[in-house]
């Protein structure tokens, strides 16, 4: 195996870079959970996992109430993704995080 | 007699200019203060309207000085023609004066030592770190990030070193930082690659490196070096920072810091050699 082909698997298997990262949360809506993002399709990314996680945190904040996990507009289950949707890890656990969890009834 | 006279006529022929000429000039005068004004209150005005459109800084002051001489001279030939001037004059003038300074600054521009750099410019001149707004012909107008606005003599950029940060697209983000000589260095560099390669900012080419400068008294100094787009620079130094100290953290690897262990002479001695009571001075040692 030359140098080039070497390299080029190393690539393969390492940390695939995302192009950005969304806030993905839950919205109630009537009697099903509706699940949305921002920024939305369409909108530019946010390049950065720091402001991704600390506008993730907010948004937790400013839309934790009396959580009942049945009321009409409840959001929960806030967490960071990629651009193509899959879970991205906390930079400072290195773990994935679920901020207000969905309430089990 | 005859000199009374000639003073008399004198007197006469001044009387007879101001009442020919004397209306024209003061109508000439207010309308180059009138123009003034309005130049002013049009150079200030027209920048914050234009600035909403989005333009280059650059651009904009080009826009607006082009659009105040452009008043000016027009002020300038209506004032002529209250002086009773024809147009034909003033154009020709005006013309002429234009031609003369083009073929100055055209003859004499290899001379004229040229700033390096252009409005709208991030620099650093000295300890002074900010974004030009501006330039006169005295001196340089730089707005800091934060918040002043200092006008720096052109002598002192043209004699002190300057970096441009606009001239190249990117720029090289260095962290230098110490872990502790026991702290697992294999597991410390891999966590660095980690953070440098899920950073999206941060470019393909050339690669992020991860490597140990140096080992000193601080402990094994790792470097994490990487590039950006120049407007990406600052946050994504700063979330890397970040990222570290909590990675590390949540990891167990400890930061090297310096640490001085003291032996004083003559202190209790057991368990010690004597050679170890014959360190008086001071022992530098990282945990």
């Amino acid at each position: 195996m030359d140098l080039k082909e070497a390299m080029k698997m190393i690539g393969a298997g390492w940390i695939q870079r995302p192009k950005g990262f969304r806030v993905r949360f839950d919205r109630r809506q009537g009697d099903q959970w509706i699940s949305d993002a921002f920024p939305s399709e369409g909108e530019p990314l946010l390049t950065s996992d720091v402001m991704a996680w600390e506008l993730a945190r907010r948004f937790a904040e400013a839309a934790r109430k009396e959580a009942t996990g049945e009321a009409e507009g409840e959001i929960s289950g806030i967490t960071v993704v990629d651009d193509k949707g899959r879970p991205v890890t906390f930079y400072g656990t290195d773990g994935i995080h679920v901020l207000n969890p969905r309430v089990q009834a | 007699m005859n000199a009374m006279e000639a003073e008399l006529q004198k007197l006469k022929e001044v009387s007879e200019m101001v009442t020919l000429y004397g209306p024209g000039i003061v109508r000439s005068l207010i309308i180059l203060v009138v123009g003034l004004v309005l130049a002013k209150l049009f150079l200030k005005y027209s920048r914050l309207i234009l600035r909403r459109l989005n333009l280059k800084e650059a651009t904009l002051s080009v826009v607006v000085n082009v659009l105040f001489i452009l008043i000016i001279t027009l002020f300038v030939a209506m004032a002529a023609q209250f002086l009773g001037l024809k147009a034909m004059v003033i154009g020709r003038i005006l013309v002429g004066i234009s031609l003369v300074l083009i073929g100055i600054v055209v003859i004499f521009r290899p001379l004229i030592p040229t700033l390096p750099f252009k409005v709208g410019h991030t620099v650093k001149t000295g300890d002074l770190l900010g974004k030009v707004e501006g330039t006169t012909l005295m001196n340089t107008r730089i707005r800091t990030f934060d918040g002043k606005t200092i006008f720096v003599p052109h002598s002192k950029v043209l004699n002190d070193y300057l970096i441009n940060y606009h001239l190249i697209p990117n720029r090289q983000i260095r962290i230098d930082f110490p872990i502790g000589y026991r702290e697992d260095l294999l597991g410390a560099k891999a966590v660095l690659s980690e953070i440098l390669a899920e950073d999206p900012r941060i470019l393909k080419t050339p690669p992020a490196r991860v490597f140990v400068i140096n080992l000193n008294q601080d402990g094994v100094q790792l470097a994490a070096w990487s590039w950006v787009k120049n407007f990406d620079y600052w946050r994504t130094r700063c979330d890397l920072l970040e990222k570290i100290k909590l990675r590390f953290d949540h990891e167990g690897i400890g930061f090297g810091m310096a640490r001085r262990l003291v032996h004083i002479q003559g202190a209790s001695s057991e368990g010690r050699t004597g050679a170890d009571n014959l360190v008086s001075s001071v022992e530098d040692k990282t945990a």
